[in-house]
């Protein structure tokens, strides 16, 4: 069905659902990687309206990364997305919060795993791409993990009103704004406290009623959070719900969750230290949860040789 | 050098757009094709700077099939180092950028049957452009909002990456944007929005300039062959800086679209039939 250039294919997906353009990156050891048993894939789905390429390519440098070490990979733009046809409500956002996406999403997942025979797919969105990839899990059989970066449970506004983005540049810009930014922080934070394990009224309860059903399940999941403004690692900042700690809460014994930080990159895990910590966490996560038995077989005889016995 | 256009029957969307790899310099660019039925022109777009092509996106792909909708064939690419394409990003320079466009441009130029080629750039891309116009490729060009040279267009790009880090970064850790102008300046490289820039892109950036013949004599151009320039105005957001992610991209462009479309079906692809008409 494909042709190959290089480490990489162009594809067209075709099958199940709407049809979808993407790239996919062959593991670079062939098939012997894996012995007899089938691979397991890595499929990465759009963050918000970008491309499937990411922020500074992002996600070619991961899939690239990963490919190599034996984890065949595929970035697709969903419908109306990079280069796929289809059309896009005017509220993106909205319409990926409320699951937009998750039909696609999952057909795109079964299609990969079925066309290149694969035994499951992970399924691995960033922020909006995060969202969907949490939702389709639940509608897709194939799917056998999930890696999410800097995945929100609330439902953020696409456009804030002039009058909140004009008070938050003047909370940034002087002495005094920074004072009332944090006594109004403060005073979020009593509120907040008051309400007690309360979900805000802005929860994406479906999201979260998805998770509840999804984790408690085993399946593994690896959660990546990158710094935010004004927050301590992955914890909230003062004055807001932490929803991380609410879900891991609510994952259940039996969950397979992993949360890792990512230090001094930002949202986008696009500069170098962002896409290193991705890379890193991602890889031994992998290894650890669907190690390739081939390539480990094949590491410990190259050990045996080498060593002379 | 050797161009070759490698396209395959199962990169064709439902649209029958074709992706492709179009090979210079020993790695691949990645190509788009749109096909039109009963072409009456050829467009080849000439995108905006690395960093700006995730934003401009969704836009430009629609400018794509809005004009393959109306008889205009269009081709679009990605710079070698970005996107889809391949090569190392921070080993770029302009000048490989106009190589391999011109590579392109003179490859899509040829083919059958023969039309008129528009060449038509976004920002930094409408410097790539003009170049390769300047120096013969093309019967038109259509330039959207060129930079009056390309150190503009990634100082501003510079300045809004600062912009957002500042947000993030603790007062003590700020640092305003001269501070990486000096860095840069001072031949060190430094990380834009996940690009590497490195010190000669910068240095180069001065030196790419719009041609002056785009501006001394509006409509008629180099050479006699029309030439259009537009300043896109902040509407026309994310294909220019500013707007709102995941809100602009999916906004109705038809008021820009509209009038240049018709601009390359009359200046280019009418004047091209009357001229068939006037050899025959």
């Amino acid at each position: 069905m494909l042709q190959a250039i290089e480490s990489r294919e162009l594809i067209t997906l075709d099958r199940f659902g709407p049809v979808v353009q993407g790239t996919y990156h062959r593991p670079n050891d062939g098939d012997s990687a894996s012995g007899n048993k089938k691979r397991i894939g890595v499929l990465f789905l759009n963050s918000l309206s970008l491309p499937r390429a990411a922020t500074g390519d992002s996600s070619v440098y991961w899939a690239d990364r990963f490919a190599a070490s034996g984890y065949p990979c595929f970035r697709i733009d969903l419908p109306g997305l990079g280069d796929s046809d289809g059309e896009l409500p005017q509220d993106l956002l909205g319409f990926i919060n409320s699951g937009g996406f998750e039909s696609a999403a999952a057909q795109k997942a079964r299609e990969i795993a079925e066309t290149f025979n694969l035994s499951g797919v992970i399924l691995l969105g960033h922020c909006a791409g995060a969202v969907s990839a949490l939702l389709a899990a639940a509608k897709c059989r194939e799917c056998k993990g999930l890696i999410l970066l800097d995945v929100y449970f609330h439902l953020p506004q696409a456009v804030r009103p002039a009058i909140r983005r004009k008070m938050s540049d003047w909370a940034l810009k002087c002495r005094l704004g920074r004072l009332a930014s944090n006594v109004y922080h403060q005073l979020r934070e009593i509120r907040l406290r008051m309400r007690g394990n309360r979900l805000p009224e802005n929860a994406n309860f479906p999201l979260i009623k998805c998770w509840k059903e999804l984790a408690p399940t085993g399946l593994p999941i690896l959660i990546l959070k990158a710094p935010a403004r004004r927050a301590m690692g992955a914890k909230a900042r003062t004055g807001e719900f932490d929803y991380l700690e609410h879900v891991l809460k609510i994952a259940g014994p039996r969950s397979q969750v992993t949360v890792k930080f990512a230090e001094g990159t930002d949202h986008s895990f696009a500069n170098r230290l962002g896409r290193k910590a991705v890379e890193q966490h991602t890889e031994d996560w992998l290894k650890s949860n669907f190690p390739l038995i081939g390539r480990r077989l094949s590491s410990e005889l190259a050990t045996l040789e080498s060593s002379g016995d | 050098m050797k161009a070759q256009l490698q396209s395959f029957p199962q990169s064709q969307s439902s649209l029958h757009e074709e992706a492709g790899y179009f090979r210079v310099a020993g790695v691949h660019l990645y190509t788009v094709s749109h096909p039109a039925s009963e072409p009456v022109a050829r467009v080849l777009l000439v995108g905006p700077f690395a960093s700006e092509r995730q934003n401009s996106y969704l836009p430009w792909v629609r400018w794509a099939r809005y004009l393959a909708a109306r008889r205009i064939e269009v081709l679009r690419y990605d710079y070698r180092g970005v996107g889809e394409s391949l090569g190392q990003f921070e080993d770029m320079t302009l000048k490989d950028w106009s190589e391999d466009l011109r590579l392109l441009a003179e490859w899509y130029a040829k083919r059958e049957p023969a039309l008129p080629l528009v060449l038509h750039g976004l920002e930094i891309g409408a410097l790539l452009a003009s170049k390769c116009f300047y120096e013969g490729v093309g019967d038109a060009m259509l330039l959207w909002s060129p930079p009056a040279n390309a150190n503009l267009a990634l100082r501003s790009t510079l300045l809004r990456w600062v912009g957002l880090e500042q947000l993030l970064t603790p007062g003590a850790d700020r640092r305003p944007a001269s501070y990486y102008v000096r860095q840069l300046e001072e031949g060190e490289s430094v990380e834009v929005e996940g690009y590497q820039w490195s010190s000669k892109l910068w240095r180069d950036s001065f030196e790419w300039v719009l041609p002056p013949e785009v501006d001394a004599e509006p409509g008629v151009g180099m050479g006699k062959r029309p030439v259009r320039t537009v300043k896109l105005p902040k509407e026309a957001a994310p294909l220019i800086k500013g707007g709102f992610v995941g809100s602009d991209e999916v906004k109705d462009f038809d008021w820009l679209f509209r009038e240049n479309a018709q601009w390359i079906q009359t200046e280019v692809a009418d004047r091209g039939r009357v001229s068939d008409v006037a050899s025959d």
